[in-house]
């Protein structure tokens, strides 16, 4: 088993930020239940009805919008961390191959994240006992928020790689997942919105193209085609035949294969860079 | 001596090896070649030039210009190779303080692609050779100074290396942790290794060094056996004269002659070097004693490594 691996996740479970990461995590996922329950109180039975469809879908949005936030927190200060505890050099002078050095890192920080998905199963499992979700539907919701962690956890490696200190690794690594989950389907939604204007009322076909291209890269809009059934999607649409999950799946695997490519490119060169 | 032999003996080499830093050349054209079985005691003031070196060996950096071997395998290119044969301990290192001591070894041992049973030896065997075998399930974070730095020292010994590039191994420890590391290295010459191990503190060097290199500003002044070194650049007598009272009055005489090269002092104690006859040294004596000087002693001294780093370096600082 890769060495790296081990020793990553001995240090960071034994550390307080992993508790302390874990614990937030599942409450705040129990007080969205707490909310969800306490808001529908005395509500007519239509309303709970459909709470475990809603609150199902509610908790795998919280839950993705998390993972953004906590997947580059683990993954972009590897390296950064390593040079500024002056480990860095004799993780170096080792003969430890860059391959090993990025499996053993994006390794870690995945398994973490693996055990944060796990922790929240137990919550996950109250809403979907309640019905409205199929078991297949919920499955690949989480095989989408695993390919989210790996590519969250690749991108930030390659961060850390790039840039010497810890926090700049981090706040970079987040502005890129922001821009990438949010600021891209927004740009395009805003897109929308001038062609609209400037096309007598009626985007062009091309626009509506690119724009659900965006979407189908967007975790947030796969997870709600794939939840919610009946949300509207104009005919004629590029890849059409084509599941947005699929799609966004296998986006998000080609950036974790270029991040890593770069991040190992990068490691080999170390000489270079120290 | 053929070509091969000298390969087969030759373990560290340096041609010509040259290293910049934007505007400053911190090594500069050094060429070093180290047997097998040699403690290569690499001197020289903070800033001449040493980790640079040695963190070049160690694959960390490369060259300007110049070749570097080790064991035959060449640092620039093959330093997978190397690698695997080096041990490396950094002047200044971090630990990994949620491990616990074994642990901590384990990962490199691991890393060396050591088996889980073979693991477990060699863990065992630093451990015994660093005098840390009841700390093993204590954690990292819980080691003293000294302990830290003996717990570095038995990573960089867990793959049982050929040769070991130890960077001041002994900075910053205090007086018994020093010894300590000192006699570590002492058995590790023993063991048979290839060292290189620098520090600016001479008597710890002259202690188990069998080759010294003194470098200064980037520049290998002199290299060479330890003996060959003294020999060469004893030529005058070494004197120690202690003085009661202030020595700077014993100074100011003693600067006066033209045959004290140089003088250092310690408290009440100075340190001349004498370039006459060697058998006219009563005649210094007698010269004290007529200008008043209060003498407490007056002995000849041997040369020691200090003194030929001082007649050899000029005091530049890169």
């Amino acid at each position: 088993m890769n060495p790296i691996l081990i020793k990553e996740m001995r240090t960071r479970i034994r550390g307080k930020l992993a508790f302390f990461v874990l614990t937030a995590y599942v409450f705040v996922l129990s007080t969205v239940i707490l909310f969800y329950f306490l808001g529908t109180m005395g509500a007519p039975p239509s309303v709970f009805n459909q709470a475990g469809f809603w609150l199902t879908f509610v908790l795998m949005l919280v839950q993705m919008g998390l993972i953004c936030l906590v997947a580059p927190t683990f993954s972009a200060s590897a390296i950064s961390s390593e040079r500024r505890r002056e480990t860095f050099d004799l993780l170096i002078a080792s003969p430890a191959r860059p391959s090993t050095i990025v499996v053993g890192k994006v390794g870690a920080a995945l398994c973490y994240l693996l055990v944060i998905l796990l922790g929240s199963m137990p919550v996950v499992a109250l809403a979907y006992s309640l019905g409205g979700v199929a078991l297949r539907d919920l499955a690949i919701t989480y095989l989408l928020m695993l390919v989210a962690c790996i590519a969250f956890c690749s991108i930030s490696f390659l961060w850390s790689c790039l840039i010497r200190s810890s926090v700049m690794a981090i706040v970079t690594s987040l502005v890129t997942i922001f821009f990438l989950v949010f600021a891209l389907p927004l740009l395009g939604l805003a897109f929308m919105g001038l062609s609209v204007n400037f096309g007598g009322g009626r985007p062009s076909q091309t626009v509506v193209n690119v724009v659900f291209l965006m979407l189908r890269i967007n975790p947030f809009a796969s997870i709600s085609y794939l939840l919610v059934p009946g949300i509207p999607k104009p005919q004629g649409l590029w890849l059409s035949g084509i599941p947005f999950w699929v799609s966004q799946v296998i986006f998000y695997l080609m950036l974790t294969a270029l991040s890593l490519f770069l991040s190992i490119k990068r490691l080999k060169r170390v000489r270079n860079w120290l | 001596m053929s070509e091969n032999e000298q390969t087969k003996t030759s373990m560290i080499k340096l041609e010509n090896v040259t290293k910049s830093y934007k505007n400053f050349r911190a090594v500069d054209n050094m060429t070093l070649d180290i047997g097998r079985g040699e403690v290569f005691g690499f001197i020289g003031p903070n800033g001449a030039g040493k980790t640079t070196t040695i963190k070049m060996l160690a694959t960390l950096m490369l060259p300007d210009q110049g070749r570097m071997s080790i064991g035959g395998y060449d640092v620039i290119e093959q330093p997978h190779e190397v690698r695997q044969m080096i041990g490396y301990m950094p002047d200044s290192f971090g630990v990994y303080e949620d491990l616990l001591v074994w642990e901590y070894l384990d990962y490199f041992a691991a890393l060396y692609k050591i088996g889980p049973t073979e693991r477990k030896r060699a863990i065992g065997d630093v451990l015994e050779l660093t005098d840390l075998g009841v700390k093993r399930d204590s954690q990292v974070m819980s080691l003293s100074r000294g302990m830290k730095q003996r717990l570095c020292l038995a990573k960089t010994l867990i793959h049982d290396p050929e040769v070991l590039l130890l960077d001041e191994p002994a900075s910053g420890l205090d007086p018994h942790a020093r010894i300590e590391i000192r006699e570590l290295i002492r058995e590790l010459c023993r063991m048979g290794k290839t060292v290189l191990v620098s520090s600016h503190i001479l008597s710890e060097l002259a202690d188990f060094s069998t080759v010294i290199g003194i470098i200064e500003a980037g520049r290998l002044l002199a290299a060479g056996r330890m003996d060959d070194i003294m020999a060469r650049f004893t030529s005058n007598v070494m004197l120690e004269i202690t003085v009661k009272g202030d020595p700077q009055a014993a100074l100011g005489v003693l600067a006066e002659r033209t045959d004290i090269t140089r003088t250092t002092f310690d408290g009440r104690t100075i340190r001349a070097e004498y370039s006459g006859p060697p058998d006219d040294v009563d005649e210094l004596l007698e010269y004290l004693v007529r200008r008043e000087v209060r003498l407490l002693g007056f002995t000849r001294t041997e040369t020691d490594l200090e003194d030929i780093f001082l007649k050899v370096t000029r005091g530049v600082v890169a």
